[in-house]
């Protein structure tokens, strides 16, 4: 009973301490819907459309400059320069004006109608991997496109009827079924994973900041005594005002992420829900882990900011984990988010079964329980006034 | 008369030279700030170049559920073991078992080909076969498509080949008409399409930013904690005489990270291979304006934060923002132009852009033109504000 007189206690002198510095409010609320709407903006297109490439026609023959406008119909790719010689395309090139030079030689359509192999060359700038992917599929489907259509003409002309030759000339075709992100959409899997990343800054910040300012301002032992010297009343009416700050901040990024933007939700959004909560709490409890260790500020938040920033790459979301060397994949595992992503992955995109995801929710579990053993740690700086006062 | 101007002279010049000492000792004696303006970019720039150090997916397992089981259909199976990006790990018996093995991340793919798939090829007629591929993780589904319909692509020209063959056309006829038009494409400037060499130049250039900015604003911080801009800049009349703090502040951060910036564009990049395109002189006259400009627009951020931990609390977040802004890991096409425009607001969106066309691709400064004006731009607006904000901080502390 003491313990939940304790911790009301500390509950109230937090929620005043909240009341008084406004940084609790700009990191716990203002921050994170600022960084919720850049991404929300950031992503609203989703799609890249109408990325520039310059075409060097050397044969402008009918059927080149018909290949040329297909290219420029689609909607990833948009001829925007003809050029005269490849010495000017990649001049473009270096300008940033342009990401591709498709090359069509002369001779291309006297190649074509004398039943002549030909070629077309494209040279894809590598700067943006991203760019590059999209463009190069999309400059093989058009001239895969064209070639077909060659073909058709040249088989019909031999006496087959249009679906015979099409038949004849896809002997394989194949259906393709792009599983848990239809629309092959960034946002989609983007989102889902820059939003929570903001989500853990914050959690982490503000616990370093909420535990920090009581000893920049020496008022730890304040803090200490409203708990009547409970360290687990002192930490409890310290995270709680702030988790369900989180709490809720999660529920209006849920709200952006599968009802604004759209993101699918195949799984059980309970799991996804708890996995939430143990997931600001994994955060907030490395927080409480670094600032009784650290029992200084600004190097915890130093510390802190640099190690939560790190989460990102080693989710495998961009950069697959699959890729990365052992002793990195073993790395990957000091970061909550790993896991969390993991969970997200599986139970909103791909609606895998439960078990799947419980796992990966025992391993987040360890993040809560094993900062618990600071709690001495915490005890001692909240109350030895050596430890306070430092700037 | 000139004995006077000689007087202000030597007096900015002392004023400059004290703000420098005291700046140095407050970076060097500040755990925090030495970890966000010296480690950081140590740190970062190692763990990230070797995350991304294999550069390239390759070996990713698939799953084929193979109900021809006849020789076509595993020489097609085969295929898709030969090429480097993918691997049949798994012959699953039935798309059930296929889907488990999915669930498990045993698998990233299926290929699903038919009973009648032998049949259908020997008997000229169309066979159709299914893929489900994972699109959850971009990368992985862009190396198993491209892998598997390689493999679909090749089959099917080869067995069209072979049928007009056998109708009795010549060699060259048949391939003409089995594939009129071969394409050919190169990568430029990333011939692999490494991840590291795509993302590493942009990242160490907004980390340079990110760490000014917060680690100035420890300082400004720590200023205004201590009281210091009232001891240590002239109480001016004018807002040039500003100057000489700006400078002096600058001068310092501009010492550090020549030693950083070095070491992160120069044995950093030579260690993991990434493109250097660029000539030296280029590089360095591109790179001044880009320091400037994150150091006063730092300086100018610096004097609205009352406490040093506020810098960090406040600009954190925005790293990974920033790095979107700059157009160089999501392609440029898929952001509203606005939010684009408006990034420019920051050093970090022309100097991404700029750099890596100078060090990726080899540009002159000529072709970065547009890029180095905004940032010679910047510099100046943020210089301006960084006077004005000094002398807001001097004054309001005269009040108190």
């Amino acid at each position: 009973m003491s313990f939940l007189r304790n911790t009301y206690a500390v509950l109230r002198r937090e929620v005043n301490r909240m009341a008084r510095l406004p940084m609790y409010w700009i990191l716990t609320i203002v921050l994170p819907l600022v960084s919720f709407a850049f991404f929300a903006v950031m992503f609203y297109k989703g799609v890249p459309e109408h990325i520039p490439i310059a075409v060097l026609d050397e044969d402008q023959t009918e059927l080149s400059r018909q290949l040329v406008s297909m290219f420029g119909q689609t909607v990833t790719s948009d001829v925007r320069y003809e050029i005269q010689s490849m010495h000017e395309g990649e001049r473009m090139m270096r300008e940033g004006k342009i990401s591709a030079i498709v090359l069509i030689p002369s001779d291309f359509q006297k190649d074509i109608l004398s039943n002549t192999q030909t070629h077309v060359v494209s040279y894809v700038s590598g700067m943006n991997i991203s760019v590059n992917g999209m463009l190069s599929k999309d400059l093989l489907t058009t001239v895969t496109t064209f070639s077909s259509g060659v073909q058709i003409q040249v088989l019909m002309k031999q006496g087959l009827t249009e679906a015979q030759a099409y038949q004849q000339m896809m002997p394989v075709r194949f259906d393709r079924h792009v599983l848990f992100n239809p629309y092959i959409n960034y946002g989609y899997y983007l989102l889902p994973s820059f939003l929570p990343m903001m989500m853990l800054i914050f959690a982490l910040l503000s616990t370093i900041f909420a535990i920090g300012t009581e000893l920049k301002g020496s008022t730890a032992g304040e803090w200490f005594e409203t708990a009547g010297g409970s360290t687990w009343a002192m930490m409890v009416g310290k995270l709680l005002p702030i988790h369900l700050i989180l709490l809720v901040m999660m529920l209006v990024m849920d709200f952006v992420m599968y009802v604004l933007v759209g993101v699918p939700l195949n799984g059980s959004f309970w799991i996804l829900l708890l996995a939430g909560i143990e997931f600001i709490l994994a955060y907030q409890m490395i927080g409480v882990l670094i600032v009784s260790v650290l029992s200084n500020m600004r190097l915890s938040l130093s510390i802190g900011g640099g190690y939560s920033v790190l989460a990102f790459t080693f989710s495998g979301l961009t950069f697959p984990l699959m890729a990365m060397g052992t002793g990195l994949k073993v790395f990957s595992c000091i970061f909550p988010f790993t896991f969390y992503t993991k969970i997200f992955v599986d139970q909103a995109l791909r609606g895998a079964p439960i078990i799947y995801s419980i796992q990966d929710m025992g391993w987040m579990a360890l993040f809560v329980i094993l900062p618990l053993l600071c709690l001495p740690r915490l005890r001692k700086i909240a109350t030895d006034k050596t430890y306070w006062g430092r700037i | 008369m000139t004995r006077k101007i000689k007087a202000t002279i030597a007096l900015h010049w002392r004023e400059f030279v004290r703000v420098m000492r005291n700046e140095y000792k407050h970076i060097f004696t500040d755990g925090g700030v030495v970890l966000v303006m010296v480690g950081a970019i140590f740190i970062y720039s190692t763990i990230y170049s070797l995350a991304y150090g294999n550069e390239v997916l390759r070996n990713i397992p698939i799953g084929v559920v193979d109900m021809s089981q006849t020789q076509t259909s595993r020489s097609l199976a085969h295929l898709f073991d030969a090429g480097p990006n993918t691997y049949v790990a798994y012959n699953p018996t039935s798309m059930k078992e296929a889907e488990d093995l999915f669930f498990a991340r045993k698998i990233y793919g299926v290929v699903y080909i038919p009973d009648d798939y032998e049949e259908k090829i020997l008997g000229g007629m169309q066979a159709t076969v299914s893929l489900y591929l994972d699109a959850s993780y971009f990368l992985m589904y862009r190396q198993v498509f491209q892998e598997v319909v390689a493999g679909l692509m090749q089959t099917g020209t080869q067995v069209e080949f072979l049928r007009l063959v056998a109708k009795g056309a010549t060699i060259p006829a048949a391939q003409a008409v089995a594939n009129p038009v071969i394409y050919e494409t190169h990568n430029l400037f990333n011939p692999y399409l490494g991840y590291g060499t795509f993302i590493m130049p942009a990242i160490i250039i907004v980390i340079i930013q990110q760490t000014l900015l917060i680690g100035i604003g420890m300082i400004g911080g720590t200023w205004r904690e201590l009281g210091l801009y009232k001891s240590l800049a002239m109480p001016g009349r004018k807002r040039l005489s500003m100057l000489p703090v700006v400078l002096g502040k600058s001068v310092v951060y501009l010492s550090i990270y020549a030693f950083t910036v070095s070491y992160a564009l120069g044995f950093h990049y030579w260690m993991f291979g990434y493109p250097m395109n660029g000539s030296l002189g280029t590089i360095l006259l591109f790179l001044l304006p880009y320091m400037l400009a994150c150091i006063f627009l730092g300086i100018a951020l610096s004097t609205l934060f009352r406490y040093r931990e506020n810098s960090i609390l406040w600009l954190l977040w925005s790293s990974i923002p920033i790095l979107l802004l700059s157009g160089a890991s999501l392609p440029r096409e898929a952001i509203p132009g606005w939010l684009l425009d408006f990034g420019k607001i920051f050093p970090s969106s022309s100097g991404v852009e700029g750099f890596l066309r100078i060090q990726t691709m080899g540009a002159s400064l000529d072709d970065v033109l547009p890029e180095l004006k905004t940032l010679w731009a910047l510099a100046a607006i943020y210089l301006a504000l960084a006077c004005i904000g000094i002398r807001h901080v001097l004054r309001k502390q005269e009040v108190i």
